[in-house]
């Protein structure tokens, strides 16, 4: 303190001292303003009113989590669980408010009661059963997640209408996300700062066999700790599930580590006993920022990765070294110009990369933007999957022909994300806005705002519900599901036992093709479905999904996966069998599968055509940017290709 | 420069932290063979001293000669590299690996660019035996007692071939047989020339092996003396001013039983152990180090379970390992391991001194910050706690500060019993004497105090009964008349034959 007025005098900066101080003593605000700047400086369409809130909104989630994760890192635990449990509590509310008639102020009351009890059952196995917090919360993550799935069946849960206004905005310009992160920010701050539970939090998380021995009840407060974790991160999924009006059993995944990142940055240590709910907010508008940015800076998402791995390294090294600055600078006596000098230099050093990181990246992709070519931004669910990236391939060749200029987003196949990238998308205007929805429930809201701001919507590969799209680009899942039927059921001569891979739970290609297959196969009795399983579209999960089955069922004749990715994995999984006592087909005809088609290892893939998809909706795009009339529904026939036809269908 | 025989100089060392100045001038020379004694209170800057010779810190300003030529010492490889191995109150050994991996650790020798085990036991061997311990190379360890930790810790500075031994308190947390030992070691170093700066707060020591002492003040070097100085002058000379009494217990009236203790067991840790502790009374528990002393107080505290007994405050029975319970009927204790146990490190005084009374602050969930602060602000200015202000963390305190915060929170919560354990390990003499002030006051109140010390002449100087524990039992009681140091000594090493369950021998 006394040092603080000694210093007041010498320098006669004043206030711009004072600005100074506070950017110094905390490094998350300042990488923070940094981004704010360089973004500023690099978009035209940053720094607008609609666009920080987008931003707001964006962050909401992520912050809510991660004001619940303060907590638990603060007394030197970890939560990983609360992605899921936001999911489950989501889930509960739409279940039981949708399909079970409960009043909506009750069914919030026992979704946010499910977000505890998750968060209690964390806090008992680790103060209790002393069990570590990795662990113990591991397993909740597991286990929230599969509850939510049995729950809603898979398939996403319709919001009731009154649950759905959390997700608009107040007096048409407060969005209630930003509204509900303000007012949890506060409570958690409230929390940390001054009361018993808080205080007990930073005792705990510093030395916690001194707070024992101070009288603290520690395992007690843990419980509280934990359950406080679980209520925040029950609000978070329900303020998601309200944005997509509708609970996703797979919503949300992968947060916990946007909401530790958040906290991280924030200025708290994992190693516990420090750690802030202002930073924590901060941590989660540097993520939110930096993703909203790089969306609108058009760069390659695949490098939006890299840069925002980058910049959360950056930004808690800034920390760091800040702090270690402060614990060998001399602060009272004159030979501070020396140290402080240094510390500016890394702050600057810290700018300048920054800057060039995303100016580069941005460069990079960015073309020429000349202001007479339309533009037209293309949301894809997920490039993690050979078919979209041909989708993407297409598009970019019929935009590159047409002179459009195109850009790509990837949700990563969170519905979430995908609405976030809808938003940034108006907000930097473009003209047409293609969208190969994650979820096509989930999609409505973002879609809605899109189709009021007048900006045409056309739709690729998945359908669009409750909004209007000016074009409908698809494959024809369902006929799809049809083919592979008969053809399996054919080659096995009408008799056999079959086992099926599911897609991800809950999406729309996986409910149609299997919806298909079922169809089909009700011509062909003596076909019996042994299994029914789920693999994600992934090919790693097929492979293991199969081997667990081939244990259950060594006698099955066939296997029908809903992705070529799926049925290349469970190929793997059947060895010497595949293509030989085991016939398996596919659907998508990636590369991949066509070559295993072409091997005879997979019997046969009911190929679509993903270019065909990309090129028609840029065409369309183009068309519908041109004010031609074009198609309501394009439906890009599927084709079954095996051994005899393929060497048509690769070239 | 002139002087073959020098092995290290310093000359005008500064050092600040932000809002201290902790070294200001110190100047201070080496030379074979010979022990030199750095003196000075807790905080006066000795330990920031031996870091900038062991590389962690680096001078604001001043020169560090080694051998005659400047040089600069910018981390743990830079002082390895001129020979300066230091030996910190805190080990710096892995408690999972052996004895002979934590003597070679980062320089095992290897064959094929595999670890030589054989030639690195044989090679570990041969070093213990020069210190002297009859320890297997093989070992863990974290099967070691302390005493042997330091002699582990001695031997890999032997292996560096180190000229300069830095040794801080190395005799802080052993008995005296360990003590005598350890001296012989340091002796025969010398005579194999090696220079060793040793930190010590015990001024018998000085005498009985130093050759030089330099002694820090406020971050100056205000002397260098003889060790054959008078100890009254290098307290004075340390100080600041003279200490009339080193102990200065008024004993008070006693009055009724405050704690009883009666055939607490825990088997195979302490067994039967009876006593009780009266209104303004001084017990002093004496033993050696593993009798079972903390045990048995960690248990009465409830901060361990105990198998059998009862534990009574002003009559009533607590219930056993329950912390909370003990708080509530007055109990407060004050842990042997400061650091580890005491404080939360990187929180403030404030914070720190209002751990203990937080609950009863709080009405509805919410802490009263307020009368927090003000009660803190209180206690710290009762205390006389030295700090920038009550938002300083306590880790950068000194030792004796450091304590007084813990006594401090105690303080607040009104405690009728309150248990020391070694409360002024490591504490330098003025502050010691501050703490025995406090223990006379609270006393005076009509308080009990209970107090584990290693230290014999603070036992004996302070209590007003003795308590010797041996192998886990009380061995003995004796009153202040009675007490001793040969007394306690005879107690303490006394084995109890009748007793069933031994302890696993210590290997003396």
């Amino acid at each position: 303190m006394a040092t603080d007025t000694l210093k007041g005098t010498t320098g006669a900066s004043g206030a711009t001292g004072g600005l100074r101080r506070l950017l110094l003593d905390n490094g998350a605000l300042t990488a923070l303003i940094v981004l704010v700047v360089a973004l500023s400086a690099l978009s035209g369409n940053f720094l607008t009113a609609d666009n920080l809130l987008n931003i707001g909104v964006q962050a909401a989630v992520t912050a809510i989590l991660a004001f619940g994760v303060t907590f638990v890192i603060v007394s030197a635990g970890i939560d990983l669980s609360v992605g899921s449990v936001a999911a489950l509590s989501a889930t509960v509310l739409a279940w039981s408010a949708a399909d079970h008639g409960v009043p909506v102020a009750l069914a919030v009351v026992l979704a946010v009661v499910v977000g505890v009890a998750a968060g209690l059952v964390n806090g008992f196995l680790i103060a209790y059963g002393k069990l570590p917090p990795f662990i113990a919360t591991l397993a909740m993550l597991s286990v929230g997640r599969g509850l939510s799935l049995v729950i809603s069946g898979g398939n996403p849960i319709p919001f009731p209408d009154s649950v759905s206004h959390l997700g608009d905005t107040l007096g048409d310009w407060l969005p209630v996300p930003v509204l509900v992160m303000i007012v949890m920010g506060l409570v958690a701050a409230f929390v940390l700062g001054r009361t018993y539970i808080g205080r007990s939090m930073y005792a705990i998380g510093g030395n916690e066999e001194a707070a024992r021995l101070s009288g603290l009840r520690v395992s007690r407060q843990k419980l509280v700790v934990y359950a406080l974790s679980g209520l925040f991160a029950a609000v978070a999924g329900i303020v998601l599930a309200a944005r997509l009006s509708s609970a996703q059993p797979q919503a949300a995944s992968g947060y916990e580590l946007d909401a530790i990142a958040a906290v991280v940055i924030g200025g708290a240590s994992l190693a516990g006993g420090t750690g802030k709910a202002s930073g924590t907010l901060i941590g989660a508008l540097i993520l939110a920022v930096l993703r909203n940015g790089l969306n609108l800076l058009n760069v390659s998402t695949f490098w939006q990765q890299v840069v925002i791995g980058v910049v959360i390294a950056l930004a808690v090294l800034l920390d760091t070294v800040r702090r270690k600055a402060g614990a060998t600078t001399p602060v009272t006596s004159g030979l501070g110009g020396g140290g402080r000098g240094r510390q500016a230099a890394t702050y600057g050093l810290a700018a300048v990369v920054t800057v060039a990181v995303i100016g580069a990246t941005s460069l990079l992709h960015n073309g020429g933007s000349g202001s007479t070519t339309p533009r037209v931004g293309l949301a894809i669910s997920t490039l993690n999957n050979p078919f979209y990236v041909s989708l993407r391939a297409g598009a970019q060749a019929e935009a590159k022909k047409l002179g459009v200029d195109l850009t790509v987003t990837d949700a990563q196949n969170d519905a979430s994300q995908q609405a976030n990238q809808l938003q940034n998308f108006t907000s930097s205007g473009l003209d047409v806005i293609i969208v190969n929805a994650v979820d096509s429930d989930a999609v409505s809201p973002a879609a809605k705002a899109v189709n009021k701001t007048g900006t045409p919507l056309i739709a690729v590969d998945r359908s669009v519900n409750n909004a209007d799209s000016a074009s409908f680009v698809a494959s024809d899942n369902v006929t799809g599901g049809k083919l592979a039927a008969k053809e399996l059921a054919e080659k096995l001569g009408g008799r056999g036992k079959i086992a099926i891979l599911q897609g991800m739970a809950g999406t729309s290609a996986s409910r149609e093709r299997g919806a298909g297959f079922a169809e089909g196969l009700k011509a062909y009795p003596g076909i019996q479905v042994v299994a029914r399983q789920p693999a994600d579209w992934d090919r790693t999960k097929g492979l293991d999904v199969m081997t667990n089955l081939m244990q259950a069922h060594p006698d099955i004749d066939g296997v029908f996966a809903e992705n070529d990715e799926m049925a290349l994995g469970a190929i793997k999984a059947l060895g010497a069998k595949a293509g030989k006592s085991v016939q398996v087909i596919g659907f998508d005809g990636t590369a991949d599968g066509l070559t295993a088609v072409k091997a005879g290892t997979l019997y046969a893939s009911v190929a679509q055509q993903p270019t065909e998809l990309g090129r028609i909706a840029v065409r369309n795009a183009v068309e519908v940017a041109d004010d031609e009339k074009v198609a309501k529904s394009v439906m890009v026939p599927v084709k079954v290709v095996t051994k005899e036809n393929v060497a048509g269908f690769t070239g | 420069m002139s002087d073959p025989d020098e092995l290290l100089r310093i000359e005008g060392i500064r050092k600040t932290f932000p809002g201290v100045v902790a070294l200001d001038g110190v100047d201070f020379d080496l030379r074979r063979g010979e022990v030199h004694v750095l003196l000075g209170e807790n905080g006066a800057g000795k330990s920031t001293l031996i870091k900038m010779l062991s590389g962690a810190y680096t001078p604001d300003a001043g020169r560090i000669l080694v051998g005659g030529e400047e040089t600069r010492i910018h981390g743990a490889q830079d002082s390895e590299r001129l020979g300066i191995a230091t030996i910190y109150q805190e080990f710096n050994l892995v408690p999972d690996l052996t004895v002979a991996e934590n003597i070679f650790l980062g320089r095992q020798p290897r064959r094929f660019g595999v670890i030589d085990r054989k030639r690195m036991e044989a090679d570990a061997e041969v070093l213990l035996k020069r210190v002297g311990v009859n320890v297997s190379p093989r070992a863990r360890v974290r099967e070691l007692g302390i005493a042997r930790l330091q002699m582990v810790e001695i031997a890999k500075a032997l292996s560096l071939d180190a000229r300069v031994l830095i040794m801080d308190e190395p005799t802080a947390v052993l008995t005296s047989e360990e003590v005598d030992k350890l001296f012989a070691i340091v002796r025969t170093l010398r005579e194999d020339g090696v220079g060793i700066v040793f930190i010590t707060h015990h001024l018998e020591e000085i005498a009985a092996l130093g050759d030089r002492v330099t002694v820090i003040r406020d971050g100056k070097s205000v002397g260098q003396v003889p060790a054959s100085t008078p100890e009254d002058e290098l307290v004075r000379l340390m100080v600041g001013r003279s200490i009339e009494q080193q102990y200065p217990r008024e004993r008070a009236d006693t009055g009724a039983a405050l704690l009883s203790v009666e055939g607490l067991t825990r088997d195979g840790v302490f067994h039967d152990v009876s006593f009780e502790v009266r209104a303004g009374e001084v017990v002093g528990i004496a033993g050696l180090v593993g009798a079972g002393r903390t045990e048995v107080v960690r248990a009465v505290f409830g901060a361990d379970p105990y198998d059998r007994g009862t534990v009574r405050v002003s009559g009533a029975p607590l219930k056993g390992h329950d912390v909370t319970s003990a708080m509530a009927a007055g109990i407060g204790l004050i842990p042997e391991d400061r650091k580890g146990q005491g404080l939360v490190l990187d929180q403030s005084v404030e914070e720190n001194l209002g751990l203990v009374t937080m609950r009863s602050a709080t009405r509805g969930g919410l802490v009263d910050l307020k009368s927090q602060r003000e009660a803190a602000a209180r206690m710290a200015g009762q205390l006389g706690v030295r700090m920038a202000g009550l938002q300083q963390h306590v880790r950068t305190l000194s030792g004796g500060n450091q304590q007084k915060v813990v006594i401090g929170k105690w303080l607040l919560a009104d405690t009728k019993v309150l248990i020391l354990d070694e409360p002024t390990r490591g504490i330098d003499v003025g502050a010691k004497v501050e703490i025995y002030q406090l223990v006379n006051e609270l006393t005076a109140a009509g308080a009990a105090v209970l107090m584990i010390s290693s230290d014999l002449p603070e036992v004996l100087g302070m209590s007003d009964r003795v308590l010797v524990m041996a192998q886990g039992r009380i061995a003995g009681e004796l009153s202040a008349d009675e007490a001793t140091q040969d007394a306690v000594m005879a107690l303490a090493v006394s084995t109890n034959t009748v007793k069933t369950e031994k302890e696993a021998p210590r290997g003396h």
